[in-house]
């Protein structure tokens, strides 16, 4: 007999509980009589052919709405089994009792760009202005994994990104930054380079004589990135990425109990295209997968939902992406407390950093993207998000500027400071259209989670191609909708100014000098270093790949050995061998 | 190649580091959507594009790009096709996010299209057919 799945262990704990319905049926049926009439009285037929609206949005639902929310479209709901206080079960209203009066959110502006150096004055600089934590930017080499001096690097080293060959550029990007009090977001993306550069970190604090259980932050680790999102010349099986994300994990708990060893990464994927839904129903299969093969290695999930975290997208639907992240808070707890039957409520938490949409920024009149990126900013804090990014203005066409980024803080910092907004926990709470926009979403994530359960689960769904199709789908399906003018974008296809001036594109400039200094830096590093014991060192790292044990204590050897990215990245190709994604087309 | 097929051959590429793919995908699409034949590499090394063009006989070969690079990788990918004689049987074209005045250096080297974010595909479809029938002549 097949596994039950998720939605179906859900829907029989609902069915077992007695509710007590907020509303009374007197009340109810007062109402619905009074909205009828009001209805058949106060609109005429214009409004009533059009009671219900599609939202056609960047990256959207396409939930239809109805004109009016009364307590009629949640007439069944019960306030403590579907709302509580914050700080209680389901958390829907929020993770802590006081929320951001007890603590704000965290305002973690992506950074890194151009040399080691340069990053950490960049750094250094966020952190004078108040920025609360790092998030640190890798560029397309050191991402993909490949070394700055071999052929696929030409022309990008430095680019997006720090290029990180060896340990002593870790050290470097952190020089003088107090990572044993400041909180570190290592934007490491995939399983694999997070098994190269997190131990370059790791060493770095080795290095400073900072122990590794004081440490703060959090790993991308996501094998949906690796597998999925990601493009790329080469690719190791999913089920091997898989296996290494835990692997990170599994080290993790063993010696950084301060540390997020997992950040479920449905930003990227939405972005690449796929709605809000298809974003959460996938970061939460992959949570439920790693939780059960994490199980199977003997850890409970009191312990591993305490920390894992998600990341969120956040677009410009503004009452949807509040309701998105009050579902997905709920959703989350129910599949910890009832599917796993966790008892600590920390691991109960679905706990997350949003970022603005990046996607539903446009070239045209970029100012405009300011306006954008503060309402999307909005909605995540009326969500009740732990961690911010807001994207800054030139992001659609450029690497953000030192002016813009700094906008971009000083955007968090009005929401925290002038707007008001952080006294009350869950402002909106109790909004008849919240609430059910909240339910229904809830709803179609499960629908969505069910699809892919009754694949056999997220791991099979990615092998089988599942995902690569519905993305190639969506993104199609919004270019028309883009084309076409039905979804809207003000300046671009909405009231187009007749003359357009686009904005000059300044994106980072290939620096020769940076890539021929790393070329030549790694020269000296391969000389100088001992290659016996780096060689065996990868070797056993490849053993490790092999044979099933963890990979983590051989990645910190190779990493002390002086291993490089590249050599790293290869180790593990050699090991596991190619996959070849599914076609798009 | 002097008998052009009736359908248009388009191999689709972006550079080997790339890890945006948004914009090849979408264009791929709308071309395939055209009537045109797609066969979508990925990421590939401009050599290793160049040699897949040969392979599939290619019309047309489309490259994206997101994050700079573009000129050295866009060099190399023109010095390979002339090495390998396809250049001035093929059309290459390239978009993507670059600065503005890279657009003169591109088709100086020898791409017939460039195109910045937002471009029209009714352009993009213009471009192509106008390139294939210059090389025709």
């Amino acid at each position: 007999m097949r596994e039950r799945t998720t939605k179906e262990i859900l829907s029989e704990r609902s069915a077992a509980r007695q509710t007590i319905p907020l509303f009374n049926i007197e009340a109810l049926d007062k109402i619905k009589s009074d909205f009828h009439s009001w209805k058949r009285s106060m609109l005429n037929s214009k409004p009533l052919e059009n009671w219900h609206a599609v939202p056609q949005t960047v990256l959207g639902s396409e939930i239809p709405r109805e004109m009016l929310y009364t307590p009629l479209n949640i007439a069944n709901l019960d306030y403590s089994q579907s709302l509580g206080n914050p700080g209680g079960e389901p958390y829907t209203r929020g993770i802590h009792p006081s929320m951001y009066r007890g603590k704000l959110f965290t305002m973690r502006q992506l950074c890194g760009a151009g040399s080691a150096e340069y990053t950490n004055r960049r750094l250094k600089m966020l952190l004078a202005h108040g920025a609360t934590g790092i998030n640190l930017l890798f560029d397309l080499p050191t991402i993909q994994m490949f070394d700055s001096d071999e052929p696929e690097s030409r022309g990008y080293v430095g680019t997006v990104g720090v290029p990180i060959n060896h340990v002593s550029d870790m050290e470097a990007v952190f020089d003088g930054i107090p990572i044993d009090k400041i909180s570190v977001s290592l934007v490491t993306h995939y399983p694999r380079n997070t098994a190269i550069l997190f131990p370059m970190f790791l060493v770095t604090a080795q290095h400073r004589n900072v122990p590794w259980a004081s440490l703060t932050g959090s790993v991308q680790n996501d094998f949906i990135m690796e597998t999925v999102v990601r493009s790329a010349t080469e690719y190791i099986p999913p089920r091997d990425v898989f296996r290494i994300q835990c692997d990170n994990i599994e080290f993790v708990l063993g010696n950084l109990p301060r540390w997020n060893f997992i950040t479920l990464n449905g930003y990227n994927l939405r972005e690449f295209g796929t709605s809000g839904i298809t974003e959460m129903a996938v970061a939460i299969a992959n949570g439920i997968a790693t939780i059960q093969a994490m199980q199977k290695r003997g850890y409970p999930v009191d312990r591993i939902g305490e920390r894992l975290a998600f990341f969120w997208s956040c677009s410009s639907d503004f009452f949807e992406e509040i309701a998105r992240l009050r579902a997905v808070r709920r959703l989350w707890y129910r599949i910890t407390r009832y599917r796993f039957e966790a008892n600590n409520p920390r691991a109960m938490w679905m706990r997350c950093h949003v970022q603005t949409s990046g996607l539903s920024l446009t070239r045209e009149e970029p100012k405009n993207n300011i306006v954008r990126s503060a309402y999307q900013a909005l909605a995540a804090v009326l969500g009740g998000a732990q961690s911010l990014h807001v994207d800054s203005y030139d992001e659609a066409y450029s690497v953000p500027s030192e002016e813009s980024s700094l906008l971009s803080l000083r955007t968090q910092q009005i929401i925290q400071a002038e707007t008001g907004v952080t006294e009350v926990v869950d402002p909106l709470g109790g909004s008849y259209y919240l609430e059910a926009l909240t339910n229904e979403l809830e709803q179609m994530i499960l629908d969505e989670l069910d699809e892919i359960e009754r694949m056999g689960g997220i791991v099979e769904a990615v092998e089988e191609g599942w995902l690569h199709r519905k993305i190639a789908n969506y993104i199609q399906r919004e270019q028309i909708m883009i084309v076409n003018g039905q979804i809207r974008l003000v300046g671009q296809n909405y009231f187009r100014a007749p003359a357009v001036k686009m904005p000059s594109i300044s994106i980072y400039q290939h620096d020769e000098d940076l890539e021929q200094a790393m070329r030549q830096k790694l020269a000296v590093i391969r000389r100088q270093r001992n290659n016996q014991e780096l060689i065996n060192a990868l070797n056993s790292l490849k053993q490790a790949c092999v044979h099933g044990s963890n990979i983590m204590a051989h990645s910190l050897e190779a990493v002390q050995a002086g291993a490089t990215v590249g050599e790293m990245r290869e180790a593990f190709v050699e090991a596991f061998g190619p996959w070849h994604p599914p076609k798009y087309l | 190649m002097t008998d052009r097929r009736s359908i248009v051959k388009v191999l689709m590429a972006q550079f080997p580091l790339e890890t945006h793919s948004r914009g090849l995908l979408t264009v791929s699409t709308m071309l395939r959507d055209e009537g045109m034949e797609i066969v979508l590499i990925g990421n590939a090394l401009p050599e290793r594009i160049v040699e897949c063009a040969i392979q599939e006989d290619a019309d047309v070969v489309g490259i994206s790009t997101y994050c700079g690079g573009e000129l050295i990788l866009a060099a190399q990918l023109m010095k390979a096709a002339e090495t390998r004689k396809i250049k001035g049987r093929t059309v290459f074209l390239i978009g993507g996010i670059f600065p503005l005045d890279s657009i003169p250096k591109l088709k100086k080297m020898g791409f017939s299209g460039v195109f910045p974010p937002g471009s029209a595909t009714k352009d993009i479809v213009l471009c192509i057919h106008n390139a294939l029938s210059s090389l025709e002549k």
